[in-house]
């Protein structure tokens, strides 16, 4: 049986409108990032590989299964949606746990790994919580634990560091890198390169429906780290942050964000960046958010295609 | 997992929702409306009738003896105090025709109750012009009455409508509130799917509709007289109610396919509902074969007691309202359910089909 997941010319419309065209992709185990920019395709192709929509041509394998028998593909796969919902009134652990029932898991068995899931993610405090009232991170992070709970050969994550303060981010990543390391798939989407660059093992740039390159990330790592990265922080101390950023080497420019939204700063070095913000956060400081602003990946990709070429 | 255990999963954890949804709370209110119409007509007989047999009570001579032409005090002589006795006299007024002169100076009112019936008299310028005795609760209309509210409120709009909430949202309310995709990524068919749904709002449906229907039927009965009732229960009752809570069921099974199928094929739920209803309605009009493709048809086939119809209805109105033909009971159980797994086989290929693109939604 196949280990790769392979796009065979697969095209998809929504009517007139072009989700993506023609697209050819051997996708190994490991961690695979999907970069582009909003509206480029990057979900369309997570759902294509996910059977939530089907293609109107070409043929899709997931380890030798297709996207046509759910009843399949879902065993050894997890998805962690960009759709908030779920089934109505649910709790978090209720969320996790009901997935795992039409696993097929006994109630003891589903509630066990349920419990272990969210503890993964660091939810366990609020797990009886209702999934409603849960801020955007915690979203992301129960819809991660479902995507986990069964422990999936394929794991597929749509924008999956969206929100996450920088401590959660760490773990999250942590979790990525454990699950790519040993022989499976890890597919996850970003608008931003540099926020995926770190702990990619491929990178699959897509713009307009098309994939645009498609590689190992670490032969152009070195490149992108020469290309300034400008972040948003979301923090009510503002000023004490702004003023340990500044004893940082690799930042470039601080400035105050339009609307008193935190900070937006500018560093040449996203690795050191993030140690720096951790040390913060863990020295008692609140840091609320951090959200890549470089959105124009358009000039990254040309910035990493053209030079290339 | 074997699909029947599937099944059995998906319908269990749909159950609470489609039970506890503010969505179909309405259901409820169509369910009990019936019940609550004759348990408040029983009640409200049987409190008129303590109330009146505290006042007086006739005997059934004295009433049998009151004849036309009487005066009100030969009639007060013979039967004693009436329970109501209202009199009105005629105001004269100034436009008033020709014809004034006829019409009576006096009009009195009297009623008389022996236990059981009333007896209503109409008194003109004193003379006995009108005697009109009735049972306050007469068991048979009641079974007709109960009939007709079964067929053209309980089948035709209740059950109809009931469904339509319950099943329509199994999918369509799932891809409004943007959640199907939970059911999509568990590692189950579509069709197993489908059915694990259709089996959580049938069990509800016909939980909440059969109910209503033996409630109502309870509600009619009960209150009748307890000789009748026993021998009711002793004879055709059982199987009355049985036929009843029978016919509701199965029109659960037959219009909850239809618009299970419809929340799948079509994003306005409005348009099958009034395609169907007029489906529906047409039905006595269209030639056999067609009216075999009605689930009404099948249900009023199941009736046990038919709707009798005024004779002075118009032809186009009995057609609209009357069985047009009755299937035999046995034809008319397997027409629905043959008809049911069609449109659930319509349903599942549909299902296969269907995409989660909640953006034109």
């Amino acid at each position: 049986m196949s280990t790769e997941i392979v796009f065979d010319n697969v095209s998809k419309f929504y009517g007139d409108v072009l989700g993506v065209n023609r697209v050819d992709l051997h996708i190994p185990p490991g961690i695979t990032s999907l970069v582009g920019p909003n509206g480029s395709g990057k979900t369309t192709l997570m759902n294509l590989m996910t059977g939530l929509v089907h293609p109107n041509s070409g043929v899709i394998q997931v380890r030798g299964i297709s996207p046509f028998a759910p009843e399949k593909l879902m065993k050894i796969m997890g998805y962690a949606t960009q759709y908030d919902a779920g089934p109505r009134g649910a709790t978090g652990f209720e969320f996790v746990s009901t997935s795992l029932l039409l696993h097929g898991f006994s109630k003891a068995d589903a509630e066990r790994r349920a419990w272990q899931a969210i503890e993964r993610v660091g939810l366990t405090a609020a797990a009886k919580r209702k999934v409603a009232g849960y801020s955007k991170g915690m979203r992301q992070r129960i819809r991660l634990a479902q995507a986990i709970a069964h422990d999936p050969q394929v794991l597929i994550l749509d924008e999956p560091l969206n929100g996450l303060d920088p401590l959660v981010r760490a773990e999250t990543i942590a979790l990525f890198r454990d699950y790519g390391a040993n022989g499976r798939h890890v597919v996850l989407s970003s608008h931003v390169l540099q926020e995926v660059d770190v702990f990619s093992d491929q990178v699959i740039l897509i713009a307009n429906g098309m994939i645009v390159a498609e590689g190992q990330i670490k032969s152009v790592r070195d490149e992108i780290h020469e290309h300034p990265s400008q972040f948003l922080l979301h923090c009510k101390d503002a000023s004490r942050v702004a003023s340990l950023l500044f004893a940082e080497a690799h930042i470039s420019e601080i400035k105050l964000a339009p609307e008193g939204q935190g900070l937006l700063v500018l560093t040449r070095n996203r690795e050191a960046f993030s140690a720096a913000l951790e040390r913060i956060a863990l020295s008692g400081i609140d840091i609320d958010g951090v959200i890549p602003t470089d959105e124009n990946v358009d000039a990254l990709y040309e910035y990493l295609i053209g030079g290339g070429r | 997992m074997k699909p029947g255990q599937q099944i059995w999963t998906i319908a269990r954890l749909e159950l609470g929702r489609v039970f506890f949804s503010r969505r179909s709370f309405w259901v409820y209110l169509l369910a009990l409306f019936p019940s609550v119409i004759f348990l408040g007509h029983g009640l409200q007989t049987r409190i008129q009738a303590r109330s009146w047999s505290s006042q007086q009570l006739t005997s059934i001579e004295a009433i049998n003896k009151i004849q036309s032409g009487m005066t009100d005090e030969q009639v007060l002589q013979l039967a004693g105090k009436p329970v109501n006795d209202n009199t009105r006299k005629r105001r004269i007024r100034r436009d008033e025709g020709p014809d004034a002169e006829k019409q009576p100076e006096v009009r009195r009112y009297m009623m008389y109750f022996d236990g059981k019936r009333r007896v209503d008299l109409r008194f003109e310028d004193g003379k006995l012009v009108s005697r009109n005795i009735r049972d306050i609760l007469n068991f048979e209309e009641d079974r007709k009455v109960y009939a007709g509210m079964f067929q053209f409120f309980y089948l035709r709009l209740g059950i109809f409508f009931g469904c339509l909430g319950i099943f329509i949202n199994l999918f369509r309310g799932e891809m409004l509130d943007r959640s199907l995709h939970f059911w999509f990524l568990a590692p189950v068919k579509r069709e197993v799917l489908l059915l694990g749904k259709y089996l959580a709002g049938l069990i509800a449906a016909a939980l909440i509709f059969g109910t209503g229907a033996l409630l109502s039927f309870l509600a009619m009965v009960l209150p009748q007289d307890a000789g009748e009732v026993q021998t009711f229960w002793q004879t055709i009752g059982p199987e009355h109610a049985f036929w009843y809570v029978a016919a509701a069921v199965l029109g659960c099974v037959g219009y909850g396919s239809i618009f299970l199928a419809a929340g799948l094929l079509l994003r306005n739920p409005i348009i099958p509902a009034i395609v169907m209803l007029l489906w529906e309605s047409i039905n006595g009009f269209l030639p056999d074969i067609m009216q075999k493709l009605s689930v009404l048809h099948y249900l009023q086939s199941l009736c046990p007691v038919p709707v009798p119809l005024p004779t002075d209805m118009p032809a186009v109105m009995k057609l609209l309202l009357a069985p047009a033909a009755p299937s035999s009971v046995p034809l008319a159980v397997l027409g629905l359910l043959g008809l049911t797994v069609l449109v659930l086989f319509a349903a599942m290929q549909a299902a296969r089909r269907l995409e989660i693109n909640y953006g034109t939604e």
